[in-house]
């Protein structure tokens, strides 16, 4: 059958075979160690893990690597399949970094779709008092998993674009590790599956954030989700890991650390996190997932008899929270510094101007991720960890306000006395600086502890979050599809439905944000499916649920407009934007090997207005040589 | 230089229109405060509203300058002037806000201790959140109430705790808030200001109910208060069905349990004593005291059919004396079939 | 990457780049192990329960042990003793599955069970995760023994084998992290 010419479709059967072999096993063992013969964790829990395995096989993101096992040599297939039309590379197996950053990026809106679809859903709920269209339950449900697969989109976002460009920019033919980076992004299709199917295995009530004792006591669906953001966990691991690799070994000569375009820097600085901090959810996570199917009590106070009998000290809740927020908190810097780098990268072009204070800006993105490794108790500031522990984790949250001012500031510096124009991708720079700033700014609030006694739990953190994903991650994304598809597709958007994309979504966001920020200060809890008319937000309510309609109707239009323009968009120069990145001195679209021949670095990347200055010398034979 | 001064004036210009606005309108933003503390936190908060302001204005309105002025001309297609960055510009503005930043976390400091120690005389509340239910307990005074009764100025702290999943005790009014946790115990001071109604809400997600997880609050007069103790501690008329109507309520049993036959998160009571009731592993029993007691206990041991994806908070033995529990059984037993 | 298709030079770049992503690989692992061993002081403090000491100190050993043969296998095959090689790797996996029967068959079958409140959680979570890594190193062990009975390694060409040998000292050091963490640290209850 044709159809299974498409990688995508054996992968998902091996995943339904897979997860049905499961199944099968754990009734098989169970009833030969004679227990009752089906017990739906434990088989749902087997069934999942086998099933993201027959999804690999499937789909042959292993195949190579079971040929070298067995010692097999696996030449590499360059270019679109041979017996296929082209486009099926898109949903199977394929090891150009274009492909698989095309693939992230894709997957990674179709994920912000459903889970923006799923917060219009209890939206509508909220925008009266009372419970009308959905049960508690339901809701429950909803809000944690538009939270959780609106992060699983914009971990896919961020590996879309530091898989497409980072390569480009930094002159290397492809990642470091093509068949990983397959692997990477494969592996997170099972997982989505997973997180979604919690939907239909009772869902869970614990948010996205996953707290013991209700994670352990809520429904099986709460296990889907964690399975499933294990393997998003791996993906980011693998992903990260792979990205140092390339940035540390296959620079183009001549690319110094410092001349290195500031994407770069935020994607070292992004994977450095994701490296690390990733370990620390998916333990967190395990732990809960053994508790409920062991009975392992780490996070139980209440012991057994025997437990008393050999003298253990009980479990302890608060445990997990500092191994979520290990992660958790760190990762919310995954989640923008990709987006400040596309910020920081687009500006000089648009303002014609070399970027202010280049090396503060590369340097900050280090020091952010550093410094927010030390600051996840923030988070657990009402949780009941020792009092005295909370002063020294408020310093270190107020301490990361001042490397990203540093950002800001910069990017002022940047746009002050330019030649400003404002084609689609630098509305949505503009916006996005505009938007983190609220983000930003509502965050040292929280990190005093006094101020967050009150505000921890309200809509008012709701608000802050999403400014602060929305202008490090949402807007940014969008300027940077904007940005670099006439080199994907060798076509032009539609600037007028592009301009009009930007113009829905700003004023969108601004009431759904400032509307959250004004009813939690009134007092309005999150995570509640109802509530009280006297607390005087019912206004409020019905302003957030209208700007989210319009951000949803914003993104329609992108869609339209990228979609529409892909194939019948105006032919695309090579170098639209009169950029100086590397990328933008090959043909448009980007051929399958990206640069013909090597290139070479012969100055500083962004001397915009600086007459006769070359960064990119792509006839490395009559370049002088590399300066230091 | 002439930007410069255009662009300052705008910054001031938005600046002193936000400060305007928040000098009157800051109250409207949040409750009204009804405890020292609230006055802590205000005070913080407003401050930071301040500087958050001129912050916004001062980014916001270098960006609004720099797109109304340093537009392109149509036809022009020059670069910008060319600099790369400034040294003591970089310096200056890491140095100023790590000097705002560490002088908040100072403050921060200063305050937190200030709305945390203790005082004498302090009046000791035992709250207990399960699901989703609060109860108060008066250990000095041996009582127990569904309701939190606060004398007015002073000092309260309340014992937090939880049977069952993480709650958190927060009245807006108030400002502060702690979680309750099972298997800890974490204090959380408190010295209302105001006579007057409140609701304490639930603040961290505990599950289904979670939204309507509320208890009222009731700040009196010293002497309404002293009343209602004198009241409170009278010992208990009525027979042990009584007794165990009241430990129902006080212990949020209702929440989950309606005695009308209505459904709810748990199996009614109404007419259930004496009943055959089927469990989830499909035998059968015939509900009596021992199954009662044993439920209340231990609920996991025995799953009524047709409830095994909710639970009942597996901890009650931990607050429920024995005469608590033949109170509640004989409560039970009270709403037997003759009610139907 | 395959092995005779591509110059000396390219190999090298190659194995260079590896041999960089398994060090991160490492760091990342770190972090996951660091998380289990902050669980155990956070729960356990200063208490640890009564294990079989005895039991402990052999499976120690043996684990240390199987790190010098393993090193002995890597040795040999860079200098071309290819039965040595063999021979050593099959020691080093044997002693591995000395170490796991230690574990399994002896520690799990203690008074102290899963279920029993930290203690039971906290011993069963750190063996059972290490004893998953011990697993990995014997699968990539025979991975490596079969590609090396085939004659696919050479004296200046053997990545994967040394890829193998890294891995296994690497959960090695892990354990000595664990074992002093389970077993020696804190009063005995
Ligand atoms: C993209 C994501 C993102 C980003 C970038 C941030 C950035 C910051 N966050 Fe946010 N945060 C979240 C996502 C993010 N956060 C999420 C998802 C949650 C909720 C999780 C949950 O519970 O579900 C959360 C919750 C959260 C809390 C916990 C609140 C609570 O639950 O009670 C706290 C507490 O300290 C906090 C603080 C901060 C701080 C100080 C920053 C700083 O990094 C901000 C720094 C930036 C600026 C300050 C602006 C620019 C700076 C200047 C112009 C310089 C001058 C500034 C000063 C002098 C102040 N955040
Ligand atoms: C990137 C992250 C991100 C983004 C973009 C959003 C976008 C939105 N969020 Fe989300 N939100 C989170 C991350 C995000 N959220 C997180 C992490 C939480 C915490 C969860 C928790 O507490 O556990 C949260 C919680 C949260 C709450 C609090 C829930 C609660 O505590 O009870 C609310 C309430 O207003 C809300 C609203 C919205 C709205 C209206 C949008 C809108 O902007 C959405 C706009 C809509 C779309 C983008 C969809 C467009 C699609 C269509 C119109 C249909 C087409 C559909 C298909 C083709 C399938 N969100
Ligand atoms: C969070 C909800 C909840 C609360 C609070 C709760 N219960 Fe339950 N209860 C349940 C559920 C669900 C069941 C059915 C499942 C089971 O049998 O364990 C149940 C079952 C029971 C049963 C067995 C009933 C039958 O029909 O067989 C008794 C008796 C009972 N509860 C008593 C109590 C008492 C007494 C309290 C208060 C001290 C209480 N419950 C509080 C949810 C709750
Ligand atoms: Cu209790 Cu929410
Ligand atoms: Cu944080």
């Amino acid at each position: 059958m044709v159809i299974f010419s498409l990688g995508i479709i054996r992968g998902i059967v091996g995943q339904i075979v897979g997860t049905a072999v499961g199944l099968i096993l754990v009734t098989l063992i169970r009833l030969l160690m004679g227990l009752p013969a089906w017990k739906a964790e434990p088989a749902m829990i087997i069934g999942a893990l086998i099933g993201a395995v027959g999804f690999m096989i499937g789909v042959g993101a292993l195949s190579d690597w079971f040929k070298w096992m067995g010692g097999k040599e696996t030449p590499m297939h360059h270019g679109p399949p041979t017996d296929k039309p082209a486009w099926t590379r898109y949903f199977s197996v394929d090891y150009n970094h274009k492909v698989i950053g095309v693939q992230y990026a894709v997957t990674g809106i179709l994920l912000v779709l459903v889970a923006g679809s799923l917060a219009l859903i209890f939206r509508t709920e909220l925008a009266q008092t009372g419970l009308q269209y959905i049960e508690a339950a339901t809701f429950n449900t909803l809000f944690g998993m538009h939270g959780i697969v609106m992060i699983a989109g914009i971990l896919l976002g961020v590996g879309g674009m530091i898989n497409y460009l980072v390569p480009l920019m930094i002159g290397a033919s492809d990642m470091a590790f093509p068949r990983l980076n397959a692997f990477g992004f494969w592996i997170n299709v099972p997982g989505a599956i997973l997180v979604i199917s919690a939907l239909f295995m009772g869902g869970w009530d614990t948010g996205w954030t996953g707290y013991p004792p209700l994670s352990v006591l809520a429904p099986m669906g709460v296990q889907a989700f964690m399975l499933g953001v294990y393997l998003v966990g791996i993906s980011s691991i693998v992903g990260s890991a792979n990205t140092l690799v390339t940035v540390a070994k296959m620079r183009a000569p001549g690319m110094s650390w410092f001349r290195m375009p500031i994407f770069v820097w935020a994607a070292v600085a992004t994977s450095i996190i994701q490296l690390t901090a990733t370990q620390l959810i998916g333990l967190s996570f395990l732990m809960v997932t053994v508790e409920r199917v062991l009975g392992m009590g780490f996070f139980n106070p209440v012991l057994t008899a025997h437990a008393i009998e050999v003298g253990s000290p009980p479990g302890n809740v608060v445990l997990f929270q500092h191994l979520f927020w290990f992660y958790s908190h760190p990762a919310v810097y995954v989640f923008i510094l990709p987006g400040l780098g596309i910020i920081s990268e687009l500006l000089p072009v648009f303002a014609r101007k070399p970027l202010f204070g280049y090396k503060w800006i590369a340097l900050s993105s280090l020091a952010i991720a550093l410094v927010g490794f030390l600051v996840w108790a923030h988070h657990m500031f009402t949780a009941g960890m020792e009092p005295f522990l909370r002063i020294p984790f408020q310093f270190a949250t107020m301490l990361v306000a001042v490397p990203t001012g540093v950002k800001f500031f910069s990017w002022v510096g940047t746009i002050w006395r330019g030649k400003l124009e404002f084609p689609t991708p630098m509305l949505f720079v503009l916006g996005a600086i505009s938007v983190f700033l609220i983000g930003g700014l509502t965050g040292p609030p929280n990190g005093t502890v006094t101020t967050d006694l009150y505000l921890h739990d309200t809509y008012w953190i709701v608000g802050h979050f999403h400014a602060t994903m929305f202008g490090g991650f949402i807007f940014p994304f969008f300027a940077a599809l904007y940005y670099w598809f006439p080199k994907a597709t060798g076509r032009m958007y539609n600037e007028r439905l592009g301009k009009l994309h930007f113009w829905l979504i700003l004023p969108g966001f601004w009431v759904q944000s400032l509307g959250q920020i004004a009813v939690g200060l009134l007092g309005m809890r999150r995570r509640i499916a109802d509530y009280d008319p006297a607390l005087g937000i019912q206004n409020g309510h019905v302003w957030i649920t209208v700007a989210g309609y319009v951000i949803g109707l914003s993104v329609l239009v992108m869609i339209y407009n990228l979609a529409w323009s892909a194939r019948k968009g105006p032919v695309a120069a090579a170098n639209p934007w009169r950029s100086r990145s590397p990328e933008f001195q090959i043909p448009s679209p980007i051929p399958e090997h990206s640069y013909a021949e090597a290139f070479v670095i012969t100055g500083e990347p962004y001397d915009y207005g600086l007459p006769g200055a070359t960064y990119v010398a792509m006839n490395p034979s009559a370049a002088p040589a590399a300066a230091d | 230089m002439k930007h410069l001064l255009g662009v300052s004036a705008l910054i001031a210009a938005i600046t002193l229109a936000a400060w305007a606005w928040l000098g009157t309108g800051f109250d409207k933003l949040l409750p009204i405060r009804a405890s020292e503390e609230s006055f802590y936190v205000d005070r913080l908060l407003g401050m930071q509203f301040y500087v958050i302001a001129f912050l916004f204005a001062l980014i916001i309105g270098f960006m609004l300058y720099s797109f109304i002025v340093f537009r392109r001309r149509p036809g022009d297609d020059g670069d910008g002037d060319h600099f790369h960055g400034n040294t003591t510009l970089e310096v200056v503005w890491t140095v100023v806000p790590l000097g705002v930043v560490l002088y908040f976390a100072v403050l921060g400091t200063g305050y937190l201790s200030d709305i945390t120690s203790p005082e004498t005389d302090e009046l000791v509340v035992e709250v207990t959140g399960s699901q989703w239910n609060w109860r108060f307990d008066y250990p000095e005074y041996g009582i127990s109430s569904a309701e939190l009764f606060l004398p007015v100025n002073r000092q309260t702290v309340l014992e937090l705790t939880s049977i069952d999943v993480i709650h958190s005790f927060w009245v807006p009014e108030f400002r502060v808030k702690q979680d309750a946790v099972p298997g800890m115990v974490h204090p959380l001071r408190i010295t209302p200001t105001e006579t007057g109604a409140y609701v304490v809400r639930c603040a961290e997600i505990c599950g289904l109910d979670h939204s309507y997880m509320l208890a009222d609050v009731s700040v009196m007069e010293t002497a309404d208060f002293d009343a209602w103790l004198q009241s409170q501690m009278a010992p208990p008329t009525g027979g042990l069905a009584e007794v165990g109507a009241e430990l129902a309520q006080v212990n949020g049993c209702l929440g989950c349990h309606s005695i009308d036959g209505s459904e709810n998160t748990g199996p009614t009571w109404l007419g259930i004593y004496g009943e055959e009731v089927y469990l989830a592993d499909g035998s059968e029993i015939i509900i009596d005291d021992a199954y009662l007691r044993a439920s209340i206990i231990d609920p996991g041991s025995q799953i009524v059919a047709g409830f095994e994806n909710v639970s009942m908070p597996a901890n009650f033995g931990a607050v429920l004396s024995d005469a608590d529990l033949d109170a509640l059984v004989a409560y039970i037993a009270s709403l037997g079939k003759d009610k139907e | 990457m395959s092995a005779s298709a591509i110059s000396q030079a390219e190999y090298e770049q190659q194995e260079s780049a590896n041999r960089l992503g398994l060090w991160l690989f490492f760091a990342s692992e770190a972090f996951m192990f660091a998380g289990l061993l902050v669980a155990r002081f956070y729960l356990w403090g200063d208490t640890r329960p009564h294990l079989d000491q005895a039991v402990a100190l052999i499976i120690t050993a043996v684990l240390l042990l199987s790190s010098y043969s393993m090193n002995r296998a890597e040795v040999m095959i860079a200098h071309d003793d290819r039965k040595g090689f063999l021979n050593s790797l099959l020691i080093t996996a044997a002693l591995g599955v000395v170490f796991l029967i230690g574990v399994i068959g002896f520690e799990w079958q203690g008074h102290i069970r899963p279920t029993d409140g930290a203690f039971g959680a906290v011993l069963y979570g750190m063996t059972g995760m290490h004893a998953l890594h011990v697993v990995s190193g014997i699968v990539f062990i025979f991975i490596v023994w079969n590609n090396g009975r085939k004659g696919h390694y050479s004296a200046d060409r053997h990545w994967g084998v040394h890829a193998c040998a890294v891995w296994w000292h690497y959960i090695d050091l892990v354990w000595v992290f664990f074992y002093p963490a389970l077993y020696l640290i804190g009063t005995a209850q």
